[in-house]
């Protein structure tokens, strides 16, 4: 993998050309979602279209969580909680910005996740629990593509399936004041649902905030974020 | 596993040796000749960038991209195989450490229970760094166990800092030399693998330093400690620039057999 790894970044250096228009927006700063996301949504406010397979996972998950067992929740084991999962999680993130990557740190257990700009997805990736990002401008819109996921993570905090075979589209778009970025996900993942689905989510800026040293292992169990 | 390979290994055995020679008198922990406080031999670490890699960018003060430490030292004093200059208790408590590694047993640390690394430690790790330098910051992005770093170019330490396992970090250029000096350290890690003591008192200074027109990026680590210390010490690193490698999900958590419950650590 580091390998594959090293020679992909080298082959982008090669291919690497133009990629920052002046007019980028600047997503950097610290964001938070501006509501609390429980179970992810449709934009038209409908269930995911699960298959009758995942739809029984889904329903053995929820029976889980009902009894308070999350046994089937890395998060409560400090796993990263994979995408667009990480997304919905109250813990604020913040951007930096670069010209060839954006990074997105999170407060939750100080995760990072690397988008690279204007490089292909690689068709064959090892699986991660972020999986691999790229991204590109598309007028005022930061679109990031991410395949190669590990099937262990869920979907949101609710405890939605999806499988390896994920392939998540993010469109981020800064508000004209700079203040809200609104974001768009669409999922697509033929062994998890029947087709494609979009959701929608919305972060608030937070000037000034520091995020702090935010450790899960010296967090006791029963204080870690869960479904 | 990286480049930690038996050439490495005796690379840094004669390194080892060739420092035992030059270390100053009297005893050490290196020439003790007491197997029960036999060293880890250090490692090798990064190679340059191969062949065909992009130069190091000259800016003196844009230290943006993925470094790598050459060499690599399970002790981190003032030399190679030599012990911090620790106060005689706390020496006491390192040669207990390093006596109950060798045994097998050795004793739990933060690393080992997916804890952050602490200071000076972090920055010496077999793993890349990847910096990220924005307006008024300075980001490291450890790969090791997702460390991570934020030093700030635009305030001082706060009144009543916190004390957290990887401190607070301020920096300032002088000239070509970016300085960053980090308090608030817990007394919950050690100074280096083989168990060396700080207390919360700690006092990190680091002078990063460009060299070799951008392929290199030095470092000169001070540690002070009014507790554990007898005096502060200095050591140099060298960092490779390494833009033909991207640093990696690393999960600690994957595998953390000694997760605390409820506070509580316990054996799995």
């Amino acid at each position: 993998m580091r390998a594959l790894q090293i020679f992909l970044s080298t082959v982008a250096f090669g291919a690497m050309s133009v990629n920052v228009s002046a007019a980028a927006p600047d997503l950097s700063g610290v964001w938070v979602l501006s509501a609390q996301v429980g179970a992810l949504k449709t934009v038209d406010g409908k269930a995911p279209p699960l298959t009758p397979e995942a739809q029984a996972v889904y329903a053995a998950h929820k029976a889980a969580i009902a009894k308070g067992d999350f046994s089937f929740d890395g998060v409560t084991h400090c796993l990263p909680p994979g995408l667009p999962r990480l997304m919905l999680m109250h813990e604020p993130f913040e951007i930096l910005q670069r010209p060839k990557a954006l990074y997105f740190v999170y407060q939750l257990n100080r995760l990072p996740r690397r988008v690279y700009l204007d490089e292909a997805l690689p068709t064959d990736v090892d699986p991660h629990y972020l999986g691999y990002s790229v991204g590109k401008w598309d007028g005022d819109e930061l679109v990031v593509d991410t395949n190669g996921f590990d099937d262990s993570t869920m979907v949101d905090n609710a405890g939605l399936p999806h499988s390896d075979a994920m392939h998540l589209t993010e469109r981020f778009q800064l508000s004209k004041d700079g203040m809200h970025l609104h974001l768009l996900m669409t999922i697509e993942d033929p062994k998890t649902f029947t087709q494609p689905w979009t959701a929608r989510t919305d972060y608030t800026k937070r000037p000034g905030y520091e995020i702090p040293e935010e450790v899960c292992a010296a967090t006791p169990v029963t204080k870690r974020p869960r479904s | 596993m990286r480049n930690l390979n038996p050439v490495s290994l005796a690379i840094a055995g004669l390194a080892l040796a060739a420092a035992a020679m030059a270390a100053p008198q009297p005893t050490t922990l290196h020439n003790s000749g007491d197997p029960t406080l036999a060293l880890t031999p250090g490692l090798r670490g990064a190679a340059n960038a191969p062949p065909g890699t992009p130069p190091g960018n000259p800016d003196p003060h844009d230290l943006n991209g993925v470094w790598w430490l050459a060499g690599y030292q399970y002790m981190l004093g003032p030399e190679p195989g030599v012990e911090p200059p620790l106060k005689p208790e706390y020496m006491a408590i390192l040669e207990r450490r390093i006596r109950a590694k060798n045994r097998g047993t050795p004793e739990a640390d933060a690393s080992t229970q997916c804890l952050p690394h602490g200071m000076p430690r972090v920055m010496e790790s077999p793993y890349p760094i990847e910096i990220v330098q924005t307006p008024e910051r300075i980001t490291f992005l450890h790969e090791v166990a997702h460390n991570l770093r934020r030093i700030w170019l635009n305030r001082d330490h706060p009144k009543n800092v916190a004390h957290t396992y990887l401190g607070d970090s301020v920096g300032h250029w002088e000239g070509d030399t970016l300085v960053v000096d980090t308090i608030g350290l817990n007394d919950k890690t050690f100074i280096d693998d083989e168990g060396s003591s700080h207390s919360n008192q700690e006092h990190v200074i680091e002078r990063f330093r460009k060299i070799d027109n951008g392929s290199n990026l030095e470092l000169v680590m001070t540690v002070e400690d009014p507790v554990t210390l007898e005096h502060p010490y200095s050591y140099r690193r060298v960092y490779h620039w390494r833009p033909d490698v991207r640093p990696q999900e690393y999960v600690c958590e994957e595998n953390n057999r000694n997760a605390p419950v409820d506070g509580v650590t316990v054996a799995k």
